[in-house]
């Protein structure tokens, strides 16, 4: 499956998802001027590539800011990850946030409430 | 001479505590710009970043909110309708965003009544009514949750006030403090 790649641009995150190493990554801003369309082609991938992995997935989430529309793609996304765990795959999220903002933790605390797969919130110096 | 003067109107946005203002038809970019600006203020000023955090969001969910109802109404290049503003401005010791634009005169009681529901609920309800509608799906241009982030942000109730410009529009003004 082909790896989807995009560069961070001042409202929209580094995306990296890499079917050979079973890594997902997602960092940087997230405002996007179209949240639905920014995330469309994410959640698409990620939904072709959860059926076809066998190894190990590794999700890591970091990001500055998310806007209220990109909440709503994420938690999509997270939803999809959450079902593909519940039927037997071995995915990890690992939420890094910046270690002085209080806000930033919160916002990690709340999308974990609603998901029962391994979800690591890991504070990072700034 | 008097008419190219702006000091009085610069003067005028000091007094009432305004650091940065936009008056316009707000795009992708400008918004862009302006949190760009607001967060390297902010960075000088030494200020905590959950507060900065907060500042940008309340900054951007309302500037996407009015740009999104602009969008929604077909209102782009009709400068009477589109033209919107926004400022961030420190008053005391709190941080003001406030925002104004013109909305249909038939939105007016739904908009009303949502800032009233959101203004009165406490931060415990907030949350909860944020984790219940996350997974909601609303049309475009409505505010769902936006509304519901700058709430929860505030450190006290949204403020507004409405009054009518013409026939068929207002203008509603909204003021948040944190």
């Amino acid at each position: 499956m082909e790896n989807l790649c995009l560069q961070p641009t001042t409202s929209t995150p580094l995306i990296n998802l890499d079917s050979e190493h079973g890594i997902l990554e997602i960092s940087g801003e997230s405002y996007p001027e179209n949240s639905f369309e920014f995330y469309a082609p994410i959640k698409k991938w990620i939904r072709e590539y959860l059926p076809v992995a066998t190894a190990r997935i590794h999700v890591n989430i970091n990001l500055i800011y998310l806007n209220t529309s990109s909440t709503r793609c994420l938690i999509e996304i997270l939803d999809d990850l959450d079902d593909a765990f519940k039927k037997g795959k071995d995915i990890q999220v690992t939420w890094f946030y910046d270690e002085e903002n209080d806000r930033a933790a919160e916002t990690a605390e709340e999308f974990k409430e609603d998901i029962t797969l391994p979800f690591l919130i890991t504070a990072v110096k700034s | 001479m008097k008419d190219i003067d702006l000091f009085d109107l610069k003067e005028s946005l000091k007094e009432k505590g305004v650091l940065i203002c936009f008056v316009g038809q707000f795009s992708h970019i400008i918004i862009e710009e302006i949190g760009l600006a607001i967060r390297k203020y902010l960075e000088t000023e030494d200020v905590r970043k959950s507060i900065v955090t907060d500042v940008f969001a309340v900054f951007i969910e309302q500037a996407q909110n009015i740009r999104n109802y602009m969008l929604k109404k077909n209102w782009t290049g009709n400068p009477h309708l589109s033209s919107s503003i926004i400022s961030i401005g420190k008053q005391g010791d709190k941080y003001v965003v406030s925002s104004g634009n013109v909305v249909e005169k038939a939105d007016v009681d739904a908009i009303v009544q949502r800032l009233n529901m959101v203004a009165n609920l406490d931060k415990m309800q907030l949350k909860a009514l944020f984790k219940e509608q996350k997974r909601k799906e609303t049309a475009p241009g409505t505010a769902g949750l936006g509304l519901i982030d700058i709430a929860r942000r505030a450190s006290e109730s949204m403020l507004y006030s409405v009054r009518e410009i013409d026939n068929n529009h207002s203008f509603l003004s909204l003021k948040v403090s944190l």
